[in-house]
């Protein structure tokens, strides 16, 4: 069973007489091919800001699939860390070097053809696992989706240990930015 | 509702053409844009087991959350290295920082 937004979601939608399976199955199969799609103008697009912008609406889809996982927490820091961090920080660094946004500069190697072939070897090889993988699935209802409550718990019990790890790294990162990052004196 | 295997599969075709993106592109920003992509093709493996397989207290959204740290501190770092080599050799195509080879 669907828990979370998505089921309220899919309440207010049967309220209005639509079939609730069916707009559940639609909307995520919309929101995974504009992710798929946004990926592919994200390695495919010329010039570099539109390929930017491209990725923040691919990770605002991946935050749309998170919600069908019933992970709204990791949705929402998806957004949040992603959307409002990572891609500002990319938009901010093909501001600071110059003449890339260029259509008439080439941004693909001459190893297209043969990246193009591997990751297509790739992908269906995966395919091929996953449709014929037999996945241990827990039955209906027994695997219950963990709520912001578990996740805190887990982050401050059984896993503060890498929680402060995380935290050092991300310390680690901040110095190691600014040193890196500082212009040389004159 | 949705099967687990369409889950995977959108993990798959995320995480092909971050590959592709990876190998093909020739600036320093847009490989890193397609890593981007692939980790979180990886998170949405972790999360999609975590759902249908379940596990102890929230282990597969805990670990995407380490995911997703480890990732801003990689664009970080990464992107700061981009700033810093092209204030120096004036350029961010990966083919021509070659001053370490000789």
């Amino acid at each position: 069973m669907m828990n979370g937004l998505i089921r309220q979601l899919s309440d207010i939608v049967s309220n209005y007489g639509l079939p609730r399976d069916f707009v559940v199955q639609a909307s995520f199969y919309v929101i995974a091919g504009l992710a798929c799609v946004f990926a592919f103008g994200v390695v495919a697009m010329r010039n570099i800001f539109h390929c930017a912008v491209s990725l923040a609406l691919c990770l605002f889809c991946i935050a749309g699939v998170y919600l069908f996982l019933n992970a709204e927490f990791l949705a929402v820091v998806q957004i949040l860390i992603y959307v409002g961090a990572i891609v500002t920080l990319f938009i901010f660094a093909i501001m600071l070097t110059s003449n890339i946004e260029d259509r008439s500069i080439r941004q693909a190697n001459r190893q297209v053809l043969v990246s193009a072939a591997v990751a297509a070897a790739i992908l269906s090889f995966f395919i091929f696992i996953i449709i014929g993988a037999p996945w241990k699935t827990a039955a209906e209802g027994t695997a219950t989706a963990p709520g912001l409550e578990d996740i805190g718990r887990a982050l401050m019990s059984a896993y503060a240990l890498p929680f402060e790890f995380i935290s050092l790294i991300l310390l680690a990162a901040l110095v190691g930015a600014i040193v890196i990052g500082k212009a040389k004196k004159q | 509702m949705i099967p687990q295997n369409h889950f995977l599969i959108l993990g798959a075709v995320l995480f092909a053409m971050g590959l592709y993106g990876a190998l093909t592109r020739r600036t320093a920003i847009g490989i890193l844009m397609s890593i981007e992509l692939i980790l979180n093709a990886a998170n949405i493996n972790l999360i999609t087991f975590n759902k249908f397989i379940g596990g102890p207290d929230g282990l597969g959204q805990v670990f995407a959350l380490f995911v997703m740290a480890i990732a801003a501190a990689s664009a970080v770092i990464g992107l700061v290295l981009v700033i810093a080599v092209y204030r120096n050799m004036k350029t961010i195509f990966t083919e021509k920082m070659n001053i370490l080879k000789w």
